[in-house]
């Protein structure tokens, strides 16, 4: 009975993407239009994407445009939320830019960066550093600042510096709200991927979409769609793992994982 | 008795009256959210010899918690003058080993790890460390524990742990603020009495804050009556109770039962006799 159980919730995830599947597989044969191709239409249509040479280095190049951009931004934005969170005369110095910042949509400052920048691999891996930096200072920051001040003396009666408090005492203190808001990053990063390309169209996952998009294939659009879609959640699954294990120590927050992972 | 000079010196009888801690004409004003100036600590001055359990005892806002921050280091008082050792104080060190009520463990490091962070912080080899590290751990009872986590622990072994964590770098003085005002009665009449036995071995100057009375009399040499906001010592009262204790004996001492009752009117403002040292 148990066992019954355990193995249904951890199907659950493959069973709900099954029931999704069907959904799309029903509607598109009740609807029977050229724009929108049955499930098993576009699975058919990736293995052909993904055999393609070109298609295959236009989706590497994208993720590592990515992947460059979501490291950078974590590697400035990490230490930044920190010293926001501890120093009050740093937030106030940064808090005003950020706040600037923060609403804009990222890709609409596309064609800007691309005037300046080109229509490259700089001006794109840029808008991925924007969208991703900023959910990782704001989480980064929080979390710093809920560090227990008790906390931050025991280090310091033990002889710690400031500097080592911030790296030995607030860094791992706040490392389960730094993840969550690098979860976000993620999945935003991923997101202005996409659209960069949409804008600049030279190369990547996006410009095979929407050159797919032009010429009427659309099975391709929806292969690319189902693609881009695992590359998410494979990518924030295996983030999740990784998050998992680096603050196993601290409190589960949901009984219900939300993930994938 | 005459003392009779000699160039050895005489292990166990100390001089008397060795200085640990000096607290020097200290006031302490905080800043309150409506820009009025709030006096927390008013014109303190207290010596606490080397070797001795000192409570601090007052009403919740007296600034006894203060008191034990300034000592500590954490808090710059706005005048006067705090001295360890004869030394001004000038931030947190460790010579003087804080025990938080809200226990302050690392909560990503297992109970091992959070022993070993001091010793490892002072430079002591990995093996020596942990070997130390584990001895502490079987003396405050928490053998068995020394790879859980702080979340996996009951509020009475976190404190264990924050105990064991800050007597692992053998600071002089323990400065423990209200260290089981957060545990059950049961709990804390436990942790009492750990502390005591814990304490005979090695009497260690201990500064500790506390509302409670009974725990105050219970464990100290002296306890220092303080009063509600201006913080300002009401009195100092020595407690001649017998060492090493035992709750048994002392609860149904009069002797204890008299300094309890003392204390409790000393506090309440409304004891007419005179309180007997």
């Amino acid at each position: 009975m148990m066992s019954a159980r355990t193995l249904l919730s951890r199907s659950a995830p493959l069973l709900a993407c099954l029931v999704l599947l069907g959904i799309w597989q029903a509607a598109a044969l009740i609807l029977n239009t050229d724009s929108f191709p049955t499930a098993l239409q576009a699975i058919r249509a990736i293995p052909s994407i993904l055999g393609d040479k070109e298609s295959l280095i236009n989706i590497l190049a994208s993720l590592r445009r990515m992947a460059i951009g979501f490291g950078v931004a974590i590697l400035v934005s990490i230490p930044l939320g920190l010293m926001m969170g501890r120093s009050r005369n740093v937030a106030s110095f940064f808090n005003p830019v950020l706040m600037v910042i923060y609403p804009v949509p990222k890709a609409a400052l596309m064609p800007i960066i691309m005037l300046w920048l080109g229509v490259g691999d700089v001006a794109k891996t840029l808008v991925i550093f924007l969208g991703v930096s900023l959910p990782v200072i704001y989480h980064s920051f929080q979390g710093a600042k809920a560090v227990e001040e008790k906390m931050l003396w025991s280090g310091a009666a033990m002889g710690l510096s400031a500097a080592q408090r911030l790296v030995r005492i607030v860094l791992p203190a706040a490392l389960p709200e730094i993840l969550t808001g690098c979860r976000t990053g993620l999945v935003l990063a991923l997101i202005t991927m996409i659209t960069s390309e949409m804008i600049a169209r030279q190369s990547g996952a996006g410009n095979i979409l929407f050159n797919a998009l032009d010429m009427g294939q659309y099975d391709t659009v929806f292969a690319m769609i189902i693609i881009i879609g695992a590359m998410g959640i494979g990518l924030d699954a295996a983030f999740e793992r990784l998050r998992g294990r680096l603050v196993r120590w601290s409190e589960p927050r949901f009984d219900i994982p939300l993930s994938f992972a | 008795m005459k003392v009779v000079r000699s160039d050895i010196p005489v292990e166990p009888a100390r001089q008397p009256a060795i200085a640990m801690i000096e607290v020097d004409h200290v006031s302490q004003v905080f800043q309150t959210s409506a820009r009025q100036d709030h006096l927390a600590l008013s014109d303190i001055s207290l010596t606490i010899e080397d070797g001795a359990f000192v409570s601090i005892l007052g009403p919740s806002g007296c600034g006894k918690s203060t008191l034990l921050y300034i000592v500590g280091g954490f808090v710059k008082p706005t005048s006067g003058v705090a001295k360890v050792k004869g030394n001004a104080i000038t931030g947190p060190g460790p010579d003087r080993g804080p025990v938080f009520q809200e226990f302050a463990l690392f909560p990503w490091k297992s109970v091992l790890g959070n022993v070993m962070y001091g010793p490892r912080q002072q430079g002591v080899r990995r093996e020596e460390a942990e070997a130390q590290s584990r001895r502490l751990i079987e003396m405050v009872g928490l053998k068995g524990f020394e790879h859980f986590y702080p979340k996996e622990l009951s509020g009475g072994m976190k404190q264990r742990v924050a105990l064991a964590r800050t007597l692992a770098y053998h600071p002089s003085v323990l400065l423990m603020d209200e260290p089981f005002g957060a545990l059950d009665a049961h709990t804390r009449t436990r942790l009492q009495n750990d502390l005591l036995n814990i304490w005979e071995r090695d009497r260690k100057t201990v500064l500790f804050v506390t509302h409670s009375v009974e725990e105050a009399v219970f464990l100290s040499d002296k306890v220092v009556v303080m009063t509600r906001a201006p913080g300002r010592i009401k009195q100092i009262v020595d407690i001649g109770l017998p060492r090493p204790r035992r709750r048994a004996e002392l609860l149904l001492d009069p002797r204890y039962q008299k300094y309890v009752v003392d204390i409790e009117r000393l506090i309440d403002d409304t004891g007419e006799e005179e309180l007997r040292p």
